[in-house]
């Protein structure tokens, strides 16, 4: 079953409220993935816990990038090319879980979120495709 | 001879390893989670002891960076270290490689015709040390050797469905190969449904993986054509990992049974899955 490239990445897009990292993001995120990867590093949190505009000032990354990390704009981040499981180092480091950053990028509160999980999660209905609305 | 007897599957998310970590399995919100592993957990012990595990996993951005994306990638080091993925790594022991098989299927898959990355150091995550922690539970060694298979189901695109059960089928011949009297498990792992980005974050389809789930019993093989666009409308941007359970899958062979199955909704932004399957032919 093989795909065309241009078809296969327009369908990617056309998914409501979601970023599917692509190499496009990928490529423009590189930096952006690279810093939160050296989050791994104990001595590296700990200097950038100490100075955060210090330490993004290190990485070769556009102002909107360093200010999307600084502000935690986690959607803002991943239109940037962030990826989120690169990110996750950014959060964890902030001693958040998955469910507390990823509610933040839905509108909803954490409570709000979390009881929505409980109750069986978001439905896919009408969130299937932009150009359908299904 | 080596052989694949059965395979499992079984979602990975990070907090179910925490949740042990810390000691919090017996709470009211993941007991339910954990009550579903129970049967596996006994029979894994006893009947279903394997020798060594190949176990198909995604890396998270811990072992591989922005540096080096290999779309399949087999472990053939002797031992992996868990990593630290931001909280420091977890409280787990170390894992035991089996580097004669894996330098074995590596072989074999690279003239099948399958590009393999050999990878030698290697660190492992939550993908990989949480299904470990959900099968045999708390321990101090695990029960037997692992060979780690990292596919990448982070940029796009991954490996199709189709794709990926292909090389099921044909770890199934290379296990064949090995010499060694082995009792070979395959464990496909992550989904089920979940997203964890965007304002659609927190989507899950219970239908749909259940449906999966159904699927994957019995000599039916049409999971191996279901597009990636279909993993993400239907089950989240994360839902993509089922592709993995499709390699467990094509290696138990033309027809499967199915032992046990688990699926509870929600362990953290997730809908976890459980599965085990016996190879029948």
């Amino acid at each position: 079953m093989k795909q065309n490239i241009h078809d296969y990445l327009a369908e990617l897009e056309d998914i409501p409220g979601t970023r599917v990292y692509t190499a496009q993001r990928a490529r423009k995120g590189y930096w952006m993935n690279q810093f939160a990867m050296s989050l791994m590093q104990d001595e590296n949190r700990a200097r950038w816990k100490a100075d955060e505009k210090a330490y993004l000032a290190d990485w070769p990354m556009s102002d909107e990038q360093r200010q999307s990390i600084l502000d935690r704009d986690y959607n803002r981040m991943l239109d940037l090319g962030g990826n989120i499981y690169f990110l996750a180092k950014v959060f964890a480091t902030d001693g958040l879980s998955f469910v507390q950053a990823v509610s933040t990028m839905t509108g909803m509160s954490v409570a709000d979120y979390q009881a929505m999980m409980l109750a069986g999660g978001r439905s896919p209905e009408g969130l299937r495709s932009k150009s359908s609305g299904n | 001879m080596a052989r694949i007897t059965h395979g499992i599957a079984s979602s990975h998310v990070p907090a179910i390893g925490a949740a042990m970590d810390l000691g919090k399995a017996g709470e009211d919100y993941w007991q339910p989670v954990f009550a579903g592993y129970e049967w596996t957990r006994r029979w894994i012990r006893d009947a279903g002891k394997p020798d060594v595990v190949i176990l198909v996993y995604n890396d998270h951005a811990s072992a591989f960076d922005m540096n080096i994306i290999p779309t399949f990638a087999i472990g053939a080091g002797e031992k992996f270290a868990p990593c630290d993925e931001g909280w420091g790594p977890r409280p787990v022991p170390v894992v035991q490689g089996h580097p004669d098989l894996a330098w074995h299927l590596a072989q074999c898959l690279i003239l099948d015709e399958f590009d393999m990355t050999i990878i030698s150091a290697l660190e492992v995550d939550h993908g990989l040390t949480v299904p470990l922690s959900l099968m045999f539970g708390k321990v101090d060694a695990w029960p037997c050797p692992v060979v780690p298979l990292a596919v990448n189901v982070v940029t796009y695109p991954p490996p199709s469905g189709n794709r990926c059960w292909a090389l099921g089928e044909a770890m199934r011949r290379a296990v064949t190969s090995f010499p060694d009297n082995l009792n070979v498990q395959v464990w496909g792992t992550g989904g089920m449904s979940h997203q964890l980005q965007g304002p659609r974050a927190g989507l899950i389809n219970a239908e749909w993986d259940n449906r999966f789930l159904d699927r994957l019993v019995g000599d039916a093989d049409e999971l191996r054509h279901i597009p990636h666009i279909e993993y993400l409308r239907e089950t989240g941007s994360e839902g993509i990992e089922m592709v993995m359970w499709l390699i467990m899958r094509g290696a138990l062979g033309k027809k499967t049974r199915c032992l046990h199955r688990h699926y509870h909704v929600p362990a953290s932004n997730t809908a976890v899955g459980h599965i085990v399957l016996e190879s029948v032919a």
